[in-house]
């Protein structure tokens, strides 16, 4: 959307405005916190930096002085993995379900949908009375991992009419056509076409559960998850070992984005290869 | 597995499909002899694919009966029909070299890596692909995937190969090659083909017979050149193209010609046999585009009355080599074409506007069977002749 003379609308620079403005509300105050973190042993929760050290990433692991990171840790990787599983696996089958519409499909698709608009806290409420009601007591792998499905599920649902929309099932139809069986079909053709779909759900399942608070917070019982030992700490720790954790954290999602993303990119080369890289010289 | 052997007639016996509350196909019979090449055509929506589709096993038939070399195939997994599917796209496996494409059959069917690879490669040799086997679909032109969907479903020696839509993909050049290459092979291997297409010189180009669909049912099944020269009714007229349509009322009959007023007053003669049509009743008859003559009607003078003429203005002028397609405007939107050899066109040229008399010999006009409402059902029974 150029003008005649090259230069462009209003609208452009207003845009690009708003964008900065975005960008630096975004990224600003983070990158403050991963300044901060470096701060020396003296150093304040504030500028000035007074020295330059690794003491307070070194006092996380100190679990008198700051809490639980450590085990908190081991117990959000692992939760948000168990919750990356069981949301590929439910989706896959639920997407593949409801590609055939059955009775009462719509009914099982908005009751499924609308765990998406419950206030979170109250769901995590609701299913930590029920355990205690039912004597079961409320764990973070039990009625924790529950309640971080009722909120990974839909989107992971979501995620997979969005990739079956795309999926011509002519494929399937000429699987069929060649001989396979449905579980030939599903293994050679299917779930290796959506697999770049299905890698792009269990991403979203681990990064939901990684930093949801809101329904873990009442159904995680005694032991913490991560972000639950984060928000405890905002209010009793006042040193900038806080700072050290926000950075560690940061580092880990970029690990798990960066090997969600390798993975697929992993994938499509693996398709390609065998195949030529010498271009394409049409015999027609 | 090899069924090449075992007979690819195909009968479909009084199917109905209904979808819902759609029919798709309504009571719909027809049988294709082994090792020939026929073509469903018809507009989308006519149910063609869907007769393609049950014959392959994709869809049932909500009633009748489907059977392949006398045996009814309904319900019947698609390996044990011996029928093999191309589709529209080709629905090659993207995340599968071509190779892997065309072996995917037998690996299903438990061979072993070496014993399928060297199959498919020999079939890949075939439709002279052997060096694209390491591709993946992708890499390949339109016309080298329609080649490899080709020998993926051959590998199986299927008695009947269902192709729906198999040149749609490809751009004209490739399309009338392929076209070629397509009834070569139903030649060499003597199987039974089943192509559906929309397009009407496709059909006619590469069937023994054509079955023109309307709206769930058949119009016509004949030879592709009696569909040609010879359609049944004027929707086959029509829809074929080739053909003028002319109806009228009958204002006399004797010695098997009819005397037909049209409702432009253009009076036509038609050949009617042994039928007796009644005063007063409604004709219709086709004629073909190129045994038409056009005459230049002078500005100012009248144009030349008669029998078997009728007058109207250039609309437009498409040369299409060797043979000028001329579209007359005869009011009321009608429309007339004459296709002219070019020598005729160009010794007396004609251009868009000129008021002109197109004339023909009554001898070459075609009684058709019904009027050209199309939407009412044409006798569903149709028996395929054999056609040479």
């Amino acid at each position: 959307m150029y003008s005649a003379d090259g230069s462009r609308p209003w609208t452009f620079y207003a845009f690009a405005a708003f964008f900065t403005l975005f960008v630096l509300f975004l990224y600003g105050p983070m990158t403050v916190i991963y300044i901060l973190s470096f701060q020396g042993p003296q150093g304040g929760m504030t500028f000035p930096m007074n020295g330059i050290s690794l003491h307070w990433f070194d006092a996380l692991f100190s679990q008198t002085r700051v809490g639980d990171i450590a085990g908190s840790f081991q117990r959000s990787i692992g939760l948000a993995v168990a919750v990356a599983l069981i949301t590929v696996v439910l989706s896959v089958i639920a997407g593949l379900g409801f590609r055939r519409p059955f009775r009462g499909s719509a009914v099982a698709f908005y009751l499924a949908i609308a765990s998406l608009i419950m206030p979170g806290l109250f769901v995590g409420l609701g299913i930590a009375l029920t355990f205690r009601l039912l004597g079961l007591g409320t764990n973070w792998f039990t009625s924790g991992l529950g309640a971080q499905l009722t909120w990974t599920l839909p989107f992971g649902l979501l995620i997979m009419f969005a990739v079956l929309g795309r999926f011509n099932r002519s494929y399937e139809e000429a699987a069929t056509d060649l001989g396979a069986t449905s579980w030939q079909r599903l293994r050679e053709v299917t779930l290796p076409m959506l697999l770049p779909g299905i890698i792009g759900v269990a991403l979203f399942g681990f990064t939901l559960s990684y930093d949801e608070i809101a329904r873990t917070a009442l159904t995680a019982g005694s032991a913490n998850t991560l972000p639950l030992e984060i928000w405890a700490m905002t209010t009793n720790v006042t040193s900038p070992a806080l700072y050290a954790v926000g950075a560690v954290t940061t580092v880990v999602s970029f690990v798990v984005i960066i090997v969600a993303l390798t993975s697929i990119a992993v994938v499509q080369r693996r398709r390609a290869a065998g195949a030529r890289r010498a271009t394409l010289i049409s015999t027609e | 597995m090899v069924e090449s052997n075992r007979s690819g007639e195909v009968e479909v016996l009084g199917v109905t499909k209904r979808f819902g509350e759609t029919v798709a196909i309504k009571d719909l019979s027809l049988t294709i002899p082994h090792g020939s090449y026929c073509c469903l055509l018809g507009p989308s929506g006519c149910g063609k694919t869907t007769i393609l589709r049950m014959i392959a096993g994709h869809e049932n038939p909500t009633v009748g009966d489907i059977r392949i070399g006398g045996e009814s195939v309904v319900g019947l997994p698609q390996v044990r029909r011996g029928t093999a599917m191309m589709f529209q796209s080709y629905a090659l496996f993207p995340h599968r070299s071509v190779l892997d494409n065309v072996a995917f059959a037998l690996k299903m069917r438990g061979a072993g890596l070496a014993e399928r690879h060297a199959k498919a490669r020999e079939l890949l040799t075939k439709v002279q692909l052997e060096n694209f086997a390491d591709r993946l679909p992708a890499q390949l032109s339109g016309g080298q995937q329609q080649r490899v969907a080709l020998a993926r479903a051959l590998i199986t020696n299927p008695r009947v190969l269902l192709l729906d839509e198999p040149l749609s993909a490809l751009d004209e050049y490739l399309r009338l090659r392929m076209r070629g290459e397509l009834r070569r092979v139903q030649k060499e291997l003597g199987i039974t083909f089943i192509h559906v297409t929309h397009t009407q010189l496709e059909a006619i180009a590469v069937a023994d017979t054509v079955v023109v669909m309307a709206h769930g049912h058949i119009e016509q099944a004949a030879s592709a050149r009696d569909i040609f020269i010879a359609p049944r009714n004027a929707y086959v007229a029509r829809f074929v193209g080739g053909q003028n349509v002319l109806s009228g009322t009958v204002e006399s009959a004797m010695n098997g010609t009819a005397a037909v007023a049209a409702e432009n007053g253009a009076r036509f003669a038609f050949p009617v046999g042994d039928i007796r049509p009644l005063r007063g009743s409604k004709l219709w008859g086709s004629i073909r585009r190129d045994r038409i003559a056009l005459e230049k009607v002078p500005p100012g003078s009248k144009p030349a009355g008669g029998l078997n003429t009728i007058a109207g203005e250039v609309h437009t002028i498409e040369n299409q080599g060797s043979y000028v397609k001329v579209t007359l405007e005869l009011g009321h939107n009608e429309e007339f074409v004459a296709n002219l050899l070019d020598e005729t066109f160009f010794a007396n040229p004609l251009d868009i506007g000129d008021r002109v008399v197109a004339r023909w010999s009554a001898s070459d006009i075609k009684l058709l069977d019904d009027g050209p409402m199309a939407h009412e059902p044409a006798p569903a029974q149709t028996a395929v002749a054999n056609a040479g």
